[in-house]
Order: structure tokens, then C-alpha cells, then sequence
């Protein structure tokens, strides 16, 4: 169970306190089990994707429909997705697929949105859900003459092949890979006391049609893997641990440090670390992050600040372009053409290409996380960030593959320039973030004390947070060492989104670390 | 929108398809949704999102094994495919003797429940879909409204929403249950940002309610506005140990997770420390949490379960004691229990899990004065930053980044934020030295301000 189920119960209203639009990331596995949009499974099989795609006729007609009625733009976005996911849990392995379709029909007038769907591939059903659409939309004085729209199919040099697909994979060797993995983790210690696994592979079919005359087919796809392992010592002591991957890909994409079996060792390694792990100490200090997923803390800290419909409202990175907004040596990417990362995309969710945005570069504001409606209410085009769910909800700006760039400063020098402080190797917690104060926080999964420039003992139980730009500021070193974490996260901004991070070793000078230790204070880097 | 007999013969026709698949019970549930959501900004209508949407979930039971699937295809024949599609791949998965498609050994209700006016407790209302969708835009301008206008200080807001839906829910399976419920519920939030010299800070509020002319978009406005506001200055103190008083709101959503720790299901499969302790102190004397699946207009009432067992009122911390958990069948069968009529389900795409109802902290006596009285210097607990990454669900030790008020002399100081408050949910039940009499709901759950006797905090 979990706070999530028991809210979705009437799953039509938002939570507050910690600030409407703070921005969660949240592992995909407490997302995925108690999934709060849509369905968990369906009918077996393969899905019949030659009922997907609907005539251009039909599109062009519900485009027309659309903007019948003086709208300023319109799409028709049409979606079959299967859902196939294998959860193991308590030694016991079920699957599940789900197949589910519909059809967004949007209409903007000046800067206003208005949006409707169908679960039906009717077309009078379509083009009727689109004249509701346009008539909520209506401009007082608009001709009633639909205009005539001809649509032109666009071409990417961008593709993500998905291998092996997976309706192409039988449902007991699924059954047989899971098995394996699972007794991997219940035979790597005798203190493991429970494990669970979850397997998600997504292939959503889509058709995009504009007001633009673009016509768009794509194939998006997301093979996931998460573990979870819990341990228990002979003292009563409980932990849990987890790690995870994700991938635009199939299967085959996960081998190396991407392989399922690596990642269950990890799980069940991190799970007996805390085992060991001292509280973690408090106060203002420095915290050197190691490289890779800990991506994600830029993500919450500026990214979210960075989107172009929250800069709009007023976020802390509002009138920033050309100005400092990080430490010089600090350059922040979002790119969504990296071969077989979850953010990437041919084509965003209203038709526009993808492509690689410079957000920060070396401390100065470059740019913002644009989509069509929000772009043009800055003044920008889109930077083909408007990305939606699924066919239940319109585009919004959003996150592809956000990454710090590589600096210049030797990895090993960082922590052994590091009298005392922490070191994050993951942040598999999650994080959220206020975009209005820019307040931010990482819950840390993996971290050790830093004594004397070495990691020495592994803590538990710390968080850190911190003030979005003033933090970006206060970073000192940025290590040579990259690292591009395929990431099965999810980002939940009213609608959830599959993201890539990356990042190298960073240090923070001083930053607000929790726990229930020691208070830390009059340390070098600290506040004082 | 009115109950449609199709639908609970499509959930019947499924069941019945599945009998003749070969499977030896099986369950399906439909849901009906309607729903409307609003977003304004800037006293401007920015999004308007209208959904109908109705689809089925199957559950088959063969050989001990059980196969779940959903479909947004209510037509006979993808039901059919759907259900075959499970009698064929259930063979696959693993047996285990406690699955269960509940019948009156289980403690269904049997020849079904009441239905209509009468029984609904309070939780249906026909202007929730009737209302006009003009007046739905209007109610969330006046919300927005009446943030921006309450106080010089506000700067703007970052998002305002109204939302509203009504659901039908039918269930049938194939050892007797069949019947239908509805529930409706409307609600709006606003996140306001407050600023004063190069002073910015955010308040929000949200308030979701069953009737919507019980909606007051104003309250809405003028709490996220006032929550806004208080902030401004806001500075972190340095750290130390200090009494913590919580807010009704941030006590919500910290007795969301002592609840996913009191499930039967986390329990019996190792994942909570709970384990083994019923009949032991857990808690202080004053603290007593109680789950009542049918309190008159609560948000989460209903006659039943998403399995169809009666929904009831369980006591699951009595005076500090632990009394028991929350149980579906499958739970019970495994536990020698009863379910108490906490399988939860959020539509029809899930399988549905142990969850609670309408969750609550017994209020006490205390008034909020007589809450912060003799605190000499401590920590008024208002906003938390990311709860799930910031508590353990497994050894309960957190560390939360939060924001809130100094507490000084027994009075609400200065406004504080950058700090962190550290400590252990185990812990922090049995610390629990005074409970208020204010109990506030927040959607499904709600507590009254609560203090407890220390806490780590760290700051500057």
C-alpha cells in the first residue's frame, strides 16, 4: 500500500502543502505499482498495430474541425500503447498487459488551451469530441467555414529501434528471466528478507496532426527494470534498497553496468551498506555527488525553474537569459536525441523535432525548456519539450535528458580536496522541488562520510536541500568524469514523464544536509 | 450521467466469460468516470480538460493462479479477447494458496448491498457532473481571484485548479457478488507566491469536499494566500533539539505512511516493523488511529471494498496499543483474519492493494494555545519538501527538509525555512505528549495539530 493509492482512490484532485507545483521525481517503482493514471494490464497477445493508424483523411478532417471556430492552433494526437510489465513479489511472478488507445483532440485561443479525448477510434466520434472542442474554444466572431487542411507527413534522421519488441518475447520466458533474477537476490545474502522486481516494457504507437499541416507517425517505446531488496540483521534492524535502469530501447540495450543482473546486485549491496551505516550528521557542510544518476538533483534544483510555462507564472529563473545563474564552469544540457535514453524522441508531443537545448552555459542562462503555447508567451519557439503522458492530457513543457556537462578538475582531486563532509554516490530517493522559492531537496539512497579527503563509513537516513540558484552557485568543482545514467524515474508534474540525468562528480561548498546524527557545524565550506 | 444496467452486464458477461474459458472463479469491476478540470492563471481561463471515460478490469482465477488485466474497450468482443487473453497466460504465473476471488466465507455482502440515497452516506452528489462547465470556470476564477486580492504581498499565483469527477463503480464475480456504487467529490488548490523587497515565498492550499455547493473557492484563496504571506523572512535557525509541533496538514501526511506500514500485505511479507507487535505499545496513550471506510461523507466512503467485502470502521491504535491491521481477503486468508474491507482499487485499470478509507488521529482536548504551552523554544511544523524521498519506509528514520515557525515562550514566532528536522516515525508515535481537538480533514485523511517531545533539526 501506499499514500498514493489511498489519494487516487478519488484520483481527480491534487495534493497540496509542500507547494502545488513542487515537482516530484520519484523512483518509477513506487510510481509503476500503484500506476496513478490508466490501466495496469490487459489482453495477452500481440497488439494489432495495423488498426492503429488512422487515414489522414480522418486526422485532416478533425484538424479542420479544430480550428473551425477561429482557433489559433490545434492537434489531433492519436495513441494505441501495450503495457507489458512482470512484477516479482514475495517469490512470486505475474504479468500483465494492457492495451489502451484514444484519441486528444486541442484547440488554443489566445494562449488558452481547451482539450477533449476519446477512447474511440470512430471517426464521427473524433470529429464530433473535435467540434466540442472547437466550440469551447470559440472565437466570438469566427467563420463557420472549416478550413481546408492537407497534411504533410514529416521525416526525423532520429531512430530508436526497440529490440526485441515485446510482444516478440513469450510470457514464460519472461516468467524464467524474472525467476532467475529473483533468486540472484534471495541467494546474495542470508539477511535479504524480501525482494521485488518490476519488468515494464512500453510501446506507445502515435499519430500527430496540426494546424501546421504536419503529419507525424512515431513509435515511442520504454523497457524498464527496477529492484528492490530489503534486509534485516540479527539486532531487528530493517533497511530497503534500490536501483534501476531505463531505456527508449528493448531488451537488448541492457548489458555492462546496464545488465538486470548488475542491477540486483547493486540493490541487494546498497540494502546491506545501510545495514552498516552510521546517521547520517546535519548542518550546513560540503557534499561532493557522485557522477551519474545523481543527475537528477539538477533536474529538481534548476531544471523544473527552467520550463518554459513555470518561468511564464513566474518561477525563480524568470528574467535570467544572459544572466549568471550558476558558478562559472557549470553548463546545463537537455537533450532529447541521445541514442536510447528515456527522454529522447524524434519528435516531441505536438510535432516539433527534437533537439539539444544549452541551458546554462558556463554560469550564464541560455535558454528555457520550451513547448509551442508557453514558448510563444515568452517570445521563444518551441525547443520541442512539449511532451504529454498519454492521449489523456495536453502538452506541457517538460524534461528530456538533463545533464551537467563535463568539467575540467580531475575526479579523484574532489574528495580528496574534501577535509569533511559527505559523499552522495545516489540519490535514489527522489527529490521534489518549490519553483517559487527554488527550494529543493534529494533524498540521498547511498552515502558515506568524507574524513580527511577519503570516503570512509557509509551513512543513512540524510536528505539534502537547498535553494535553487544559490546552490548552483556555490558549486566549486566539476570533475571530468560524465557519466549518462539511463534513468527509469519518473518525473510527476501533473502528468508523469520517463527522463534521462547525467552528470560528473560535483562538489556543493555548503548545502543543507538532514539526519538524525551528530550536528555538524564550524566546518570548512560551511556557513560559517 | 445515471447507473447503466449495460455495465454491470458487461462486468457480468466477463465473468461468465471467463467461467467458460475454464477458470475457476473470476471478478471484473467497471468504472464510469466524468470529470472536469479547470486551470486558471492570471484571472485568465489557461486550460480546460473534459473527460468521460469508462473501461473494465478482469481478475481470473485458475489452479491457485491469478491473471489481472484491464481494457478502455467495453465492447463484447475486446471483453471477450481481454478475458481469454487471461485464461490463457494465468497457466504461467504462480500458484499461491491464499489468492482468493472473495465469496460469503470471505465476508462478502451477501445478496448484494444497498444501493440509491439512503446508503450513500453522503458521498454522492448530482451537481458535482450537472453543474455547468462555465460555472466550474467561474468557481476556479474566484478562487484564483480572491488569493491574488487578499493581500498586497501577492505577487501571482503558479497554478490554480478546480476538479471535480463523479464515478459509478460496478462489480460482479463469479461467487455471488454483484452490485454498483457511486461517488463524486469536487475540490480546488492554488499555489500562490508572495513577495516583499527581494523577499519571495510560496504558500498553498487545497480543499477537496463531496457536495459542490460545500466548495468555497474563497477559503481556498484566502488560506493560500495567508499561508504565503506568513512566510515572508522566512530564515533557517541554527541546529538543535527541540520540541516539534505538527500541523494538522503535514500530520496527514505523515500518518499516510505509518499507515502503509500498519497493511497486512507489507506486514506478513517482512516489509514492516510493525510486525509482531499487536497488543504492544506503539504509541503514546494519547494517540489512537482509527480507518472508518463508512463515515458519512467522508471522501473515500463506500459501501464496499474493491472486492466487494462490507467497508468498516477498524481501530488500529488504541491509546498508544497496536490492535491490528488492515486486511484484504487475500491478506486474511494468509493472516487467519478477516479482511476489514480495505482492498482499495483507483479505477478500473488496477488490480487494486491493501489501502486505507478515511484515515484519522482521535482528536484530544488541547486547544492550539494549550499545545504550544510550555514550549520554550521549538518548532511549528507547516511545509515539507519531498515526504516520500524524505522518510524510510522501512527503518522509519527520516529526515525531512521542511519550513515553519520558531516557537518561543509557548507563542508562534518568526517564520523559518532551510531546515531539516531528523528523527525516527517509531520513535516520534510514542512521542506524541499532546494531541489538539482540532481534526482537519485533507482529502481522505485528517489529524488535529500534534506535538511531540523532541526532534533533531539541522540548520545553519
Amino acid at each position: 500500500m501506499s499514500g498514493k493509492e489511498r489519494l487516487t482512490r478519488r484520483a481527480f484532485i491534487g495534493r497540496g502543502a509542500a507547494g502545488l507545483t513542487s515537482i516530484a521525481f520519484s523512483s518509477a517503482l513506487l510510481d509503476m505499482l500503484v500506476a496513478t493514471t490508466g490501466c495496469k494490464s490487459g489482453p495477452g497477445g500481440s497488439p494489432g498495430w495495423a488498426h492503429l493508424i488512422l487515414p489522414e483523411d480522418v486526422l485532416a478532417k478533425a484538424v479542420a474541425a479544430l480550428m473551425s471556430k477561429g482557433a489559433d492552433f490545434a492537434d489531433v494526437y492519436v495513441e494505441r500503447a501495450a503495457l507489458d510489465s512482470a512484477l516479482s513479489d514475495d517469490r512470486k511472478i505475474n504479468t500483465t498487459t494492457t492495451i489502451e488507445k484514444g484519441v486528444g483532440l486541442r484547440a488554443v485561443k489566445g494562449g488558452r488551451t481547451f482539450y477533449a479525448y476519446t477512447d474511440s477510434f470512430e471517426p464521427e466520434r473524433i470529429w464530433e469530441t473535435a467540434r466540442y472542442v472547437a466550440d469551447a474554444a470559440a472565437a466570438p466572431a469566427a467563420s463557420s467555414a472549416p478550413p481546408v487542411v492537407t497534411l504533410a507527413p514529416l521525416a526525423s534522421t532520429l531512430s530508436f529501434p526497440i529490440k526485441p519488441l515485446p510482444s516478440e518475447i513469450g510470457v514464460g520466458a519472461k516468467i524464467e528471466l524474472l525467476k532467475g533474477l529473483a533468486d540472484r537476490a534471495w541467494g546474495g545474502d542470508a539477511r535479504v528478507v524480501q525482494v521485488l522486481q518490476l519488468m515494464r516494457e512500453i510501446v506507445r504507437q502515435v499519430q500527430i496532426a496540426t494546424s501546421s499541416d504536419a503529419l507525424i507517425n512515431q513509435t515511442l517505446g520504454l523497457t524498464e527494470f527496477i529492484a528492490q531488496t530489503f534486509v534485516k540483521d540479527k539486532e531487528g534492524a530493517l533497511q530497503v534498497a534500490w536501483d534501476m535502469r531505463g531505456a527508449y530501447a528493448g531488451r537488448d540495450f541492457f548489458t555492462g553496468e546496464n545488465a538486470f543482473e548488475k542491477v540486483v546486485d547493486n540493490s541487494v549491496a546498497k540494502a546491506l551498506r545501510l545495514l552498516e551505516a552510521v546517521d547520517s550528521p546535519r548542518g550546513v557542510f560540503p557534499v561532493v555527488f557522485g557522477p551519474g544518476m545523481n543527475g537528477v538533483l539538477f533536474h529538481e534544483s534548476c531544471g523544473h525553474g527552467m520550463e518554459a510555462d513555470l518561468v511564464f507564472k513566474g518561477s525563480n529563473y524568470k528574467d535570467k537569459i544572459g544572466k549568471p545563474t550558476a558558478a562559472k564552469g557549470v553548463t546545463l544540457v537537455d537533450d532529447g536525441t541521445i541514442p536510447a535514453f528515456p527522454g529522447s524522441y524524434a519528435f516531441d508531443d505536438e510535432g516539433t523535432p527534437s533537439q539539444r537545448t544549452v541551458l546554462i552555459e558556463d554560469g550564464v542562462q541560455r535558454g528555457y525548456l520550451c513547448d509551442i503555447t508557453f514558448g510563444k508567451k515568452l517570445g521563444m519557439p518551441s525547443t520541442g519539450n512539449g511532451r504529454r503522458q498519454s492521449f489523456r492530457y495536453p502538452p506541457i513543457p517538460r524534461m528530456r535528458n538533463t545533464f551537467i556537462d563535463k568539467g575540467s578538475t580531475p575526479a579523484a582531486e574532489i574528495v580528496a580536496s574534501t577535509k569533511r563532509g559527505i559523499y552522495v554516490g545516489d540519490v535514489g530517493g527522489g527529490g521534489q522541488v518549490d519553483v517559487i522559492t527554488g527550494n529543493f531537496m534529494m533524498g540521498v539512497g547511498e552515502g558515506y562520510l568524507i574524513e580527511d579527503g577519503k570516503i570512509t563509513r557509509p551513512i543513512k537516513g540524510a536528505t539534502v536541500s537547498g535553494m535553487g540558484i544559490e546552490a548552483m552557485k556555490s558549486i566549486d568543482m566539476v570533475g571530468d568524469d560524465l557519466v549518462m545514467f539511463p534513468a527509469a524515474g519518473r518525473c510527476g508534474k501533473m502528468q508523469s514523464a520517463p527522463v534521462g540525468v547525467g552528470m560528473p562528480t560535483v562538489r556543493v561548498r555548503g548545502i543543507l544536509v538532514g539526519g538524525k546524527g551528530e550536528a555538524w557545524t564550524d566546518i570548512e565550506g560551511g556557513t560559517k | 450521467m445515471n447507473a447503466k444496467k449495460d455495465y454491470l452486464d458487461i462486468a457480468e458477461y466477463a465473468v461468465g466469460r471467463a467461467k467458460a474459458a475454464g477458470t475457476a472463479a473470476a471478478e471484473a469491476c467497471v468504472t464510469d468516470t466524468e470529470s472536469t478540470q479547470v486551470t486558471v492563471s492570471g484571472r485568465e481561463v489557461e486550460q480546460m480538460n473534459a473527460v468521460k471515460e469508462a473501461g473494465i478490469g478482469v481478475r481470473v482465477m485458475r489452479d491457485g493462479k491469478m491473471a489481472f488485466g484491464s481494457t478502455n474497450d467495453l465492447s463484447r468482443g475486446a471483453v471477450r479477447e481481454l478475458v481469454e487473453g487471461l485464461a490463457a497466460k494465468a497457466v504461467y504465473h504462480t500458484a499461491d494458496e491464499f489468492n482468493v476471488i472473495p465469496g460469503p466465507e470471505d465476508g462478502t455482502a451477501a445478496g448484494g448491498w444497498p444501493t440509491g440515497a439512503d446508503a450513500e452516506l453522503g458521498v454522492y452528489d448530482p451537481m458535482v457532473a450537472e453543474t455547468p462547465v462555465q460555472d466550474k470556470i467561474r468557481t476556479a476564477l474566484r478562487m484564483e481571484a480572491a488569493g491574488l486580492d487578499a493581500d498586497p504581498k501577492i505577487a501571482g499565483s503558479m497554478i490554480a485548479f478546480y476538479q471535480d469527477g463523479t464515478t459509478y463503480t460496478y462489480l460482479a464475480n463469479s461467487n455471488g457478488v454483484r452490485g454498483w456504487f457511486r461517488q463524486s467529490g469536487c475540490g480546488g488548490g492554488l499555489e500562490l507566491s508572495a513577495a516583499d523587497a527581494d523577499e519571495r515565498e510560496s504558500g498553498s492550499f487545497t480543499k477537496v469536499v463531496g457536495r459542490f455547493a460545500e466548495f468555497d473557492p474563497e477559503e481556498v484563496g484566502r488560506k493560500a494566500a495567508a499561508n504565503a504571506v506568513a512566510m515572508l523572512g522566512a530564515r533557517p535557525i541554527a541546529s538543535c533539539e527541540v520540541p516539534l509541533v505538527v500541523s494538522p496538514e503535514i500530520g496527514t501526511q505523515i500518518l499516510s505512511f505509518v499507515a502503509g506500514m500498519l497493511s497486512a500485505d507489507a506486514v506478513q511479507k517482512g516489509r514492516s516493523l510493525f510486525a509482531g507487535k499487536v497488543g504492544t505499545e506503539v504509541g503514546a496513550k494519547g494517540f489512537t488511529l482509527v480507518d472508518d471506510g463508512r463515515l458519512e461523507g467522508g471522501l473515500d466512503t463506500a459501501p464496499v471494498d474493491g472486492e466487494g467485502i462490507p467497508r468498516q470502521t477498524t481501530v488500529l491504535i488504541e491509546k498508544g496499543v497496536l490492535k491490528t491491521f488492515l486486511y484484504d481477503c487475500y491478506c486474511a486468508r494468509k493472516g487467519k483474519a478477516r479482511s476489514t474491507g480495505n482492498r482499495s482499487r483507483s479505477g478500473y485499470g488496477s488490480m487494486g492493494a491493501v489501502g486505507t478509507t478515511n484515515l484519522y488521529i482521535k482528536p484530544g482536548t488541547a486547544s492550539e494555545e494549550e499545545v504550544l504551552a510550555g514550549i520554550d523554544r521549538g518548532f511549528y511544523l507547516t511545509v515539507v519538501l519531498g515526504l516520500f524521498a524524505a522518510i524510510d519506509s522501512a527503518s522509519g528514520d527520516f529526515s525531512i527538509p521542511s519550513a515553519g515557525f520558531l516557537i518561543e515562550k509557548g507563542q508562534k514566532t518568526i517564520p523559518v525555512r532551510g531546515v531539516s528536522i531528523g528523527g525516527n516515525l517509531f520513535q516520534l508515535l510514542k512521542d506524541v505528549d499532546t494531541v489538539g481537538g482540532n481534526l482537519t480533514w485533507f482529502q481522505s485523511v485528517a489529524s488535529p495539530t500534534f506535538r511531540v517531545r523532541s526532534v533533531a533539526i539541522a540548520g545553519k
